[in-house]
């Protein structure tokens, strides 16, 4: 138990110093190629919900049921700068669904009801039809089925709804398990700058 | 802009009256059988209303575009992995307080466990340093490389502080140990293998081409799923098999399946200083080797490779309790 160095702690040092270098080369290494954060995002072009051709077909639902986390982590965006503010909304209401009293379908479209319709602007008290309204997607309600971006986008609507990527949901899996599903590899990596 | 207003309502109302009109319609055709015909659905309008049209004071409202977690916030969990990291060496080696690690490790779990929901990880981060690595195209953000680095240079010096006072993984598993039974040494051994053939399946997976590759760490990780109490239902079982074994065979995913723990086990060999059996002339009553549940004290020497950093042994010494009653 002296102070001197034996052989053996030389060695311990030599080799330590040696595994450490190795670590901080590589270290060194992957800091020099970094870049900034990378996230998935949902192609609104690819997305068979969104993308323009495909209407009549049922609306496709692997981001609810794909997703690891709870309810899914895409969810239906309403970007009101395109919205319509029609009516009846084919995304709000079931449009194949009877006529029921007031004009409109009798049943709403979204399966958790998590659209919100109120009236919005210079109200005309005499015929709710000449009224704009607003759709509000309340967003802790929404799975991202993907049901109202179907009926949303031409040529029934306007398209203004997409699903789209919670980044406060998602965990950032490193390999999305929707991307994995998406049979038209609509969910995509991005730089979060790029992200939308 | 009047003129576009009045164009605008005015083909809205052209569009609600077919709605009207067929209502009507099919009132006089059929009066009994009108609610169960659905609407013939047109498109009210051919552009978005603007504030402008839409009048009464309206303002578009902002679209919901929550951002991804912010820079400084990732950083905060690399610094505060580096800290508890080095708060579990100095209560390990300097304090030899089990009790206080136990509370660290309890923070961590309800921090890098439930708060962070699992991620990121260092064990998870061995597939994206190894792919970074190796593929041109592929990098990785620099807390990630840090999340990885840090708890190797780390075992590299102290030994396996990561998995006594951080890790997450271990931490579920820590509190659960209620009879740990001691396995067979020859069984302990053979066992602690699989930990590096999973590492290599890791690599190897990782390192194919990128449509193929799979990170299978993460995908068959057995505690995420308890953390984000959602998940592959059949990944939450397994947890919860691991976690019912645990009760009485200590950590057995640290100890035999847990890819980073094979690589903090190579470091923590060169370790400079580790948990340490002082040995006693007087007193060599075994307490800590029946103490640990890892079976990472054999033959009264602490197996610095096996070790997980939690404090038992000294908790378990009747000496060292003399010892703090004095000071």
């Amino acid at each position: 138990m002296s102070d001197e160095p034996t052989r053996r702690d030389l060695l311990g040092t030599v080799a330590r110093g040696s595994v450490l270098a190795a670590l901080a080369g590589g270290a060194g290494f992957l800091v020099n190629k970094a870049h900034g954060q990378i996230v998935w995002q949902v192609d609104a072009a690819r997305c068979i919900n969104s993308r323009l051709g495909e209407t009549g077909v049922p609306a496709c639902n692997l981001c609810t049921t794909e997703c690891v986390v709870p309810l899914s982590a895409v969810r239906a965006v309403n970007d009101y700068s395109h919205c319509g503010r029609c009516n009846i909304c084919p995304a709000y209401f079931n449009i194949t669904s009877p006529v029921g009293e007031h004009g409109y379908p009798s049943r709403k479209l979204c399966p958790r009801d998590a659209i919100l319709r109120k009236p919005i602007g210079k109200m005309d008290p005499e015929d709710p039809a000449n009224n704009f309204y607003e759709y509000v997607i309340d967003e802790e309600k929404c799975d991202g089925c993907g049901k109202c971006v179907m009926q949303c986008k031409e040529p029934l609507g306007l398209g203004s709804i997409t699903l789209r990527v919670r980044y406060d949901k998602c965990v950032n899996c490193n390999r999305c398990s929707i991307s994995k599903a998406c049979p038209q590899k609509a969910v995509i990596q991005l730089p979060a700058g790029q992200a939308v | 802009m009047k003129d576009g207003k009045g164009g605008l309502r005015g083909r809205r109302r052209q569009g609600a009256c077919p709605t009207a009109l067929l209502v009507g319609l099919l009132l006089c055709l059929s009066a009994g059988s009108v609610w169960g015909q659905a609407l013939e659905y047109r498109r009210p309008v051919e552009t978005a209303p603007q504030p402008d049209n839409i009048g009464g004071g309206y303002k578009t409202p902002a679209v919901q575009k929550p951002l991804p977690r912010a820079y400084w916030l990732q950083v905060t969990d690399v610094v505060l992995l580096a800290a508890a990291m080095g708060v579990a060496v100095w209560l390990v080696l300097a304090r030899r307080s089990r009790r206080w690690l136990v509370g660290l490790s309890m923070a961590s779990l309800a921090y890098f466990g439930f708060y962070r929901e699992g991620c990121i990880c260092p064990i998870g981060s061995i597939q994206n340093v190894t792919v970074a690595l190796v593929d041109p195209k592929y990098s990785i953000p620099i807390v990630v490389t840090a999340t990885f680095f840090l708890p190797l240079c780390v075992a590299l010096f102290f030994g396996r502080a990561f998995c006594g006072g951080v890790c997450a993984l271990g931490a579920i598993q820590e509190l659960v140990v209620i009879r740990p039974v001691q396995v067979p040494r020859r069984l302990d051994r053979v066992l602690g293998w699989l930990k590096y053939v999973y590492l290599g399946l890791a690599v190897f997976y990782a390192l194919k081409p990128a449509l193929a590759r799979d990170f299978v760490i993460c995908r068959f990780d057995p505690f995420v799923g308890l953390f984000r109490r959602a998940g592959a239902p059949h990944m939450i079982i397994a947890g919860g098999v691991l976690l019912a074994a645990g009760m009485f065979v200590g950590r057995p995913y640290c100890r035999w399946l847990c890819p980073y723990g094979g690589l903090l086990a190579w470091c923590t060999r060169l370790a400079r200083r580790g948990v340490t059996i002082t040995p006693d002339k007087e007193l060599d009553c075994g307490l800590c080797r029946e103490a640990c549940p890892y079976g990472a004290i054999e033959q009264m020497r602490a197996v610095r490779r096996d070790c997980l950093y939690c404090a038992r042994c000294y908790d378990a010494c009747p000496r060292h309790r003399t010892l703090v009653q004095i000071t």
